[in-house]
C-alpha cells in the first residue's frame, strides 16, 4: 500500500524538518517547500493527499496558495491544514470559505498535527466508501 | 390751579354777599335822604351784587365742568389699570382730585417699576450678548468642526474647520438648509443630523468618512439634539478627526501582531523539538544532538528578538539612556571587524576595513554605534554568497561637517520596489528569505539609533544580483559640540 503523501510548506526550515521527521516516523511520505509559489508547483506535480501550509510565507502566502489550489481543477479538492503563529488570523467563516480542514496555532504539537492528518484521511476514506 | 380757582370762588361768593348786604342796607336809607347821590350808590350795590352773582354762577359752572373732567380722567385711568370703577361719581371736587392724584401716583410708581425692569432687561441683554460672544469665540477657536442647526435644519452657527470640511461659506450660507448647502456631497452626514433631530436623542455617535485635501479622513461625529420641553430647538454636531489615531492604533495592532508572530516562530521550533525528544522520536544520539542544537539556537534567536524589540521600543518612546562622547568611527569599526571576520571566514567572504582617517570623531554612544556597525556588517556577510566580499569605507566632508560609513557587499541585492522598505520594522526582503533569517528589526534599529538618537541619516543603494551598499552619516564631534554651545 502506498503511503499517504503530505506536502509541507513553511519558510522555517526547522519546522519543515521536525514535521517531516514526525510524519515519516509514522509512515507518511513528505515533500516540502519554502514558500507558497514553490508549494503550488509541487502540489500540481506530486498530487499530495494533504497540504500542510504556514499562513505567513514569502513570495506567496498560505492563503494565496489555498486560493490557487481551489482555483485549479486538479487540486481543488485536496484537504489543507493551516499553521499560523498569528492569533485570530483566520476566522471560522474564512476557513469554511477556503475549504480549510483544520487550523493549528503555532507553537503546535507534532502529535496533534499527526492526529489531525489521521482524522482527515479517515474522513476521506469513509466518504469514499459511501 | 385748583386751589386758586377755589379761592376765587370764595372771593366771588363773599363779594356777592357783601353786595347783597350793601344793597339791602342801602335801599331803606336811600328813600329817606335826597335822591341825587343815593340812587348811584344803590345802583352800584345792585351792580356789585349782580356781578357777584354772575361770577358765582360762572365759577360754579366752571368748577362743575372741571370736576367732571377730573372725574372722567380718573375713570379712564382706572379702567386702563383694570381697577374697579366707582359705581357713583365721587361727590364733590375734593374726591375727584384725590382719586386722580392717587391714580397718577400709582401710574408714577408703575412707570418707575417698569423703568427698573427695563434697566434689568438691558443689563441681562448685555450679559447675554457677552456670553454669546464668549461662546462663539470658544466655538471658532476649536480645532474640531462644529455645526449648529435650528429646528428647521438651517445652518445657524459653524466654525472654520466645519466650513473647510463641508465646503461652505458661513456668512453666505447662514440660515440655509444644510441639505441645500452640502446634501449632495455629504449626504450621510446630513441624514445623520436629520435622524438625530427626529429621534430627539441627546447624544449619538458615529464614525463618518470625509474627503479632505484629496485624502480620506475618518471623523468621530457626535450629534446632540437641543430641546426645550417637548420642542426641538435644533441640533449640534461636533466632528473630531480620528484618522491619525486610527492609523496609530492600526500600527500598534500590526506591531503587536508582528511581534507575536516573530516570537512564536522560534518558540514553535523549541516546542516541537522538545516534544519530539520527550516522546523519544529522536532515534539516535546524533539526531538528539541535532535537536538540542536547534532548541538552543532558537532560544538564542528568541532572546535576540526580545532584546531588539525592547531596544526599538525604548528608542521610539525616548526612554533609551545614552552616554554620548567623542568617538572615532574607524576605531569603532575595527573593534567589530575581528568578530565579523570569523563569521565571514566560514563562508569564505573577504572583509576589508576602512583606511584610517586623520579626524573622524563623532559625538556618539559607543555601545549603540557598535550595535549599528555590527548589524550592517553581519547583514552584509549574511546576504553575500560564499566567495564574495564585504568592504567598509569611511569618509569625512569638512564642508558639511559630516562623517560617513558605507558597507558594500557583493550579495544578492534587493529588488527596486523593496529598497525603500528595508529599514521598516519586521520587513524582510521576500526573495532573500532563503539566503538568511533575521529578526526583521536589525535595520530598523540601525535607523532609530542613527537618526533618532544621533541626528544622522541612513542610506541604501542596491541592485539585484550585484550587491548592496548600506551606510550612515553623522555630524562630526566638533560641529555637534559647537552647535550645542
Amino acid at each position: 500500500m502506498t503511503a499517504n503523501k503530505i506536502l509541507v510548506a513553511d519558510d522555517e526550515i526547522h519546522i519543515i524538518h521536525v514535521v517531516a521527521i514526525k510524519l515519516r516516523n509514522n509512515g507518511y511520505d513528505v515533500v516540502s517547500a519554502n514558500n507558497g509559489a514553490e508549494a503550488y508547483e509541487l502540489a500540481c506535480e506530486e498530487k499530495p493527499d494533504i497540504v500542510v501550509t504556514d499562513y505567513q510565507m514569502p513570495v506567496m502566502t498560505g492563503i494565496e496558495l489555498i486560493e490557487k489550489l481551489r482555483a485549479n481543477e486538479e487540486t481543488r479538492h485536496v484537504p489543507v491544514v493551516l499553521l499560523t503563529a498569528r492569533s485570530f488570523a483566520v476566522t471560522q467563516e474564512q476557513q469554511e470559505a477556503l475549504g480549510v480542514s483544520a487550523c493549528l496555532s503555532k507553537p503546535f504539537s507534532p502529535k496533534e498535527l499527526l492526529k489531525t492528518l489521521q482524522d482527515i484521511l479517515h474522513q476521506q476514506e469513509l466518504a469514499l466508501q459511501h | 390751579m385748583l386751589r386758586s380757582q377755589e379761592s376765587l370762588v370764595w372771593v366771588a361768593v363773599t363779594v356777592a354777599l357783601v353786595a347783597l348786604c350793601a344793597a339791602a342796607l342801602a335801599g331803606p336809607y336811600h328813600s329817606g335822604i335826597g335822591a341825587g347821590w343815593r340812587n348811584p350808590l344803590a345802583a352800584l350795590c345792585l351792580s356789585m351784587y349782580a356781578v357777584g352773582a354772575v361770577g358765582v354762577i360762572f365759577l360754579g359752572v366752571c368748577h362743575h365742568r372741571l370736576v367732571r373732567a377730573i372725574t372722567s380722567i380718573a375713570r379712564q385711568l382706572r379702567s386702563k389699570h383694570g381697577a374697579p370703577l366707582q359705581e357713583k361719581k365721587p361727590w364733590g371736587r375734593g374726591n375727584a382730585v384725590r382719586t386722580l392724584q392717587a391714580d397718577l401716583e400709582d401710574r408714577e410708581a408703575l412707570v418707575e417699576r417698569l423703568e427698573s425692569e427695563l434697566s434689568d432687561l438691558r443689563i441681562r441683554a448685555r450679559l447675554s450678548e457677552r456670553q454669546k460672544q464668549h461662546t462663539e469665540a470658544i466655538l471658532y477657536s476649536l480645532r474640531d468642526a462644529v455645526v449648529v442647526l435650528d429646528d428647521h435644519n438651517r445652518l445657524t452657527m459653524a466654525n472654520a474647520p466645519a466650513a473647510r470640511l463641508l465646503g461652505f461659506d458661513l456668512e453666505a450660507d447662514r440660515y440655509r438648509p444644510l441639505n441645500d448647502i452640502c446634501g449632495e456631497r455629504h449626504g450621510e452626514f446630513v441624514q445623520f443630523l436629520q435622524q438625530s433631530a427626529q429621534s430627539r436623542v441627546e447624544g449619538t455617535r458615529r464614525e463618518l468618512t470625509f474627503s479632505l485635501e484629496e485624502d480620506l479622513h475618518t471623523f468621530d461625529t457626535i450629534v446632540s439634539c437641543v430641546q426645550e420641553g417637548q420642542a426641538v430647538l435644533g441640533v449640534v454636531a461636533v466632528l473630531h478627526d480620528v484618522t491619525r489615531e486610527k492609523e496609530i492604533s492600526q500600527m500598534k495592532n500590526d506591531f503587536i501582531s508582528h511581534v507575536s508572530h516573530e516570537l512564536k516562530t522560534p518558540l514553535a521550533s523549541i516546542t516541537a523539538y522538545s516534544e519530539m525528544l520527550v516522546d523519544g522520536e529522536a532515534d539516535d544520539e546524533d539526531t538528539r544532538k541535532e535537536f538540542y542544537g536547534i532548541i538552543q539556537s532558537q532560544a538564542q534567536r528568541l532572546n535576540r528578538l526580545i532584546e531588539d524589540i525592547l531596544n526599538v521600543s525604548r528608542i521610539e518612546s525616548g526612554l533609551m539612556k545614552t552616554a554620548k562622547e567623542p568617538a572615532s568611527l574607524t576605531i569603532l569599526i575595527e573593534q567589530q571587524m575581528s568578530m565579523i571576520r570569523s563569521y565571514a571566514e566560514e563562508k569564505n567572504i573577504t572583509v576589508t576595513g576602512p583606511a584610517p582617517i586623520v579626524y573622524d570623531q563623532v559625538y556618539a554612544d559607543r555601545d549603540m554605534m557598535s550595535q549599528v556597525i555590527v548589524n550592517l556588517l553581519s547583514n552584509a556577510v549574511k546576504y553575500t554568497p560564499a566567495g564574495g566580499s564585504v568592504t567598509v569605507r569611511t569618509a569625512v566632508d569638512e564642508t558639511t561637517g559630516r562623517a560617513q560609513v558605507a558597507v558594500t557587499d557583493t550579495g544578492v541585492g534587493i529588488p527596486e520596489d523593496e529598497v525603500e522598505h528595508v529599514f521598516d520594522k519586521f520587513y524582510r526582503v521576500g526573495a532573500n528569505n532563503k539566503q538568511a533569517k533575521g529578526t526583521g528589526l536589525g535595520l530598523n534599529l540601525v535607523k532609530q539609533i542613527v537618526e533618532k538618537i544621533h541626528t544622522g541619516r541612513v542610506f541604501v543603494t542596491s541592485r539585484v544580483g550585484a550587491g548592496s551598499t548600506f551606510g550612515f552619516e553623522l555630524p562630526l564631534a566638533k560641529v555637534e559640540m559647537a552647535e550645542a554651545t
